[in-house]
């Protein structure tokens, strides 16, 4: 069932529409993140759900009730900010308890759900410490803890990992999908850091200039992208695009090929039905992690660094034109002191694009 | 030879702030000594604790009812304070807050009135004062006080730094406007409240050429008209001039020392 729905939503500030005619069905329980680059306008969006931005037009509903113009304190929402937005002059309870003083609740009934969550998130020692004497972790939790003091219907989350150092983000990234799985709770999370994304979601929406690009499972988005934009927004290191052309048609089942152009290479193509007539400009994309030692078809790529993660090594080096990125797992040898490298691929693996970024199926 | 033109240097630093340091404290050294000493000592020029101190109390009490104009001093000082708060603060917070066209030509506007003297708005004031039955009151030096421009523009500045967040996190908690004011945004800013009160306060308990013009009789005079009118009569009273120099300078010390250090951090800025 559909906890909540967004029908045509749009929203300009003046002429300049930034939300254009989205439209989102959000099922009960599932974890749903809103992701893209800046100013994609994907906190917006989030502001529009929660009522702290009006809706130009189109429809919003939550529980199966339209909330267009209802007040965010009565829509069935929590939220959880970028920068936490504890008020400075309350200790934790306060913070925690203040939604629910506000909404009437008898106070033994505030402390318990204050309690639970405190709970729930580990806060009991720190509850009546107020928010400047707290680390940026415990900060996050007190947010955390006040949204599920609330019992909304969907808790939003506003990039709520950004302001945090590198580990403790991981830390509360595994937090914050435990505490999913916990409550059961329907989640729409803001990220501009697609691993955060990848890592937490059931559903991914990829946002562009306003529009939603594509939505689908994080497997789906990495192995099916319904375009250029996706294919390269999801993944990391990001996929390389290869200028190509169509070198035979073939009839949708068999004998189609494809030049890669920096590297005058053709390869097979099988299965395309869409594939446009020969001569045509396209663009070829692979994923760094798609090449292997095994595969049939190779490129001649001349070296121009290598890196040594441990866990992989990145060659990075190119053809005639842009650079392109192959990662090879664990520690490998591959690329170091020599000046070219034949990166194998298998022709599976590519996916091809029109010059329009579309997706050739 | 480095050391040498360290130490000198040093030590032409503190002859610096030593005579600065007296500069600044010799004014109110020499009101404190002139207190205890007759007004021939004084005008001798006599530095050094006298005899007269009660004496000069006494003549100071004579002269005015002193309960009286200390209580109209601080009724007016504390009201303008509260009041020019009040406005000051909601207009900085509206100023930041609400987007409309015409809020900046409002703004600019009012910042254009900072440059109008005071000398050229006391006619048509007193005017004003006049038609409202006001002349004689303390509302007549208190609603003048109240819509400062300057204060609108330091609370418009400190509003930039409030976390705009706590607004709508306070909206989504089920706040109205007014309540997001009084509730989170006025404890949040309290320092710059703080530094906002002591300029105020100081202002007004110091406010001499509008009380002298609007304040007529004795029983609503306030203590710097009172001040002047003992330094400026025919045979002056140096002894209680000091005295009620004194009393007029202690509130705003204590004032200001109470909450000097929320003053600092207000004119640091107030939102960490």
């Amino acid at each position: 069932m559909s906890e909540l729905s967004l029908r045509q939503v749009s929203k300009s500030f003046g002429s300049l529409k930034v939300i254009k005619e989205v439209d989102l069905e959000i099922e009960k329980g599932a974890f749903t993140v809103f992701v893209g680059p800046s100013g994609c306008g994907k906190s917006t969006l989030l502001r529009m759900i929660a009522g702290l931005e009006d809706i130009t037009s189109g429809d919003l509903d939550i529980g199966g009730a339209r909330m267009n113009d209802t007040d965010p304190s009565k829509r069935g929402i929590a939220m959880v900010f970028q920068s936490y937005a504890l008020y400075p002059h309350m200790t934790v309870r306060q913070n925690m308890g203040f939604a629910l003083r506000f909404a009437g609740v008898p106070k033994a009934q505030i402390d318990r759900q204050v309690m639970d969550a405190a709970r729930i998130l580990e806060l009991e020692p720190l509850l009546e410490r107020k928010p400047g004497q707290l680390s940026g972790g415990q900060r996050q939790r007190v947010a955390i803890g006040r949204a599920i003091v609330r019992h909304p219907k969907v808790f939003l989350f506003d990039e709520p990992l950004s302001n945090l150092d590198a580990e403790l983000r991981v830390h509360m990234r595994i937090e914050i999908a435990k505490l999913h799985k916990r409550l059961g709770a329907t989640i729409i999370y803001v990220t501009h850091d697609q691993v955060e994304a990848m890592t937490l979601a059931d559903k991914i929406v990829v946002l562009r200039a306003g529009r939603i690009e594509q939505t689908g499972t994080p497997l789906q988005l990495y192995t099916d992208p319904d375009n250029q934009f996706v294919a390269g927004f999801i993944g990391s290191p990001k996929m390389n695009f290869l200028p190509a052309r169509v070198a035979e048609g073939g009839d949708g089942q068999g004998g189609a090929a494809v030049t890669l152009e920096d590297f005058g290479v053709t390869v097979p193509v099988a299965g395309l039905t869409g594939l446009p007539a020969p001569g045509t400009q396209i663009t070829a994309g692979i994923r760094p992690e798609m090449f292997n030692e095994q595969a049939s078809e190779s490129i001649s790529v001349a070296v121009e660094m290598v890196e040594h993660l441990g866990s992989e090594t990145l060659v990075h080096g190119r053809g005639a034109g842009d650079l392109v990125t192959i990662k090879y797992p664990g520690i490998s040898a591959k690329g170091d002191g020599s000046d070219r490298l034949d990166a194998r691929f298998n022709p599976a693996d590519l996916l091809y694009f029109t010059g329009e970024g579309a997706r050739i199926r | 030879m480095d050391l040498l033109v360290q130490r000198l240097r040093v030590g032409l630093v503190y002859l610096f702030l030593i005579t600065a340091a007296f500069l600044s404290i010799f004014p109110f050294l020499w009101m404190v000594l002139g207190a205890t000493n007759t007004s021939a000592d004084i005008s001798r020029g006599k530095i050094g604790l006298g005899g007269a101190l009660i004496a000069n109390i006494a003549s100071f009490l004579e002269f005015a009812d002193v309960p009286l104009i200390l209580w109209n001093s601080l009724k007016i000082a504390l009201l303008t304070t509260l009041f020019t708060l009040a406005v000051a603060s909601i207009a900085g917070y509206g100023f930041e807050i609400f987007r409309s066209r015409l809020r900046d030509r409002i703004y600019r506007f009012l910042l254009l009135t900072l440059m109008i003297p005071f000398a050229a708005l006391m006619i048509p004031l007193f005017i004003m004062m006049g038609k409202l039955h006001l002349i004689n009151t303390h509302w007549a030096v208190i609603l003048p006080s109240i819509g400062s421009a300057f204060i609108i523009f330091y609370f418009r500045q400190s509003t930039k730094a409030f976390p705009f967040e706590l607004r709508d996190a306070a909206r989504v908690d089920g706040l109205k406007e007014w309540q997001i004011f009084l509730l989170i945004y006025v404890p949040v800013m309290r320092s710059t409240y703080a530094a906002a009160f002591v300029i105020v306060f100081m202002t007004a308990w110091n406010n001499y050429l509008w009380p002298l013009i609007v304040l007529q009789s004795n029983d609503t005079k306030t203590i710097t008209l009172v001040v002047s009118s003992i330094a400026s009569a025919y045979y002056p009273d140096y002894g209680a001039v000091m005295v009620s120099a004194i009393l007029a300078t202690l509130p705003t010390l204590i004032v200001f020392f109470l909450m000097q250090r929320q003053f600092v951090q207000g004119m640091l800025g107030s939102v960490k």
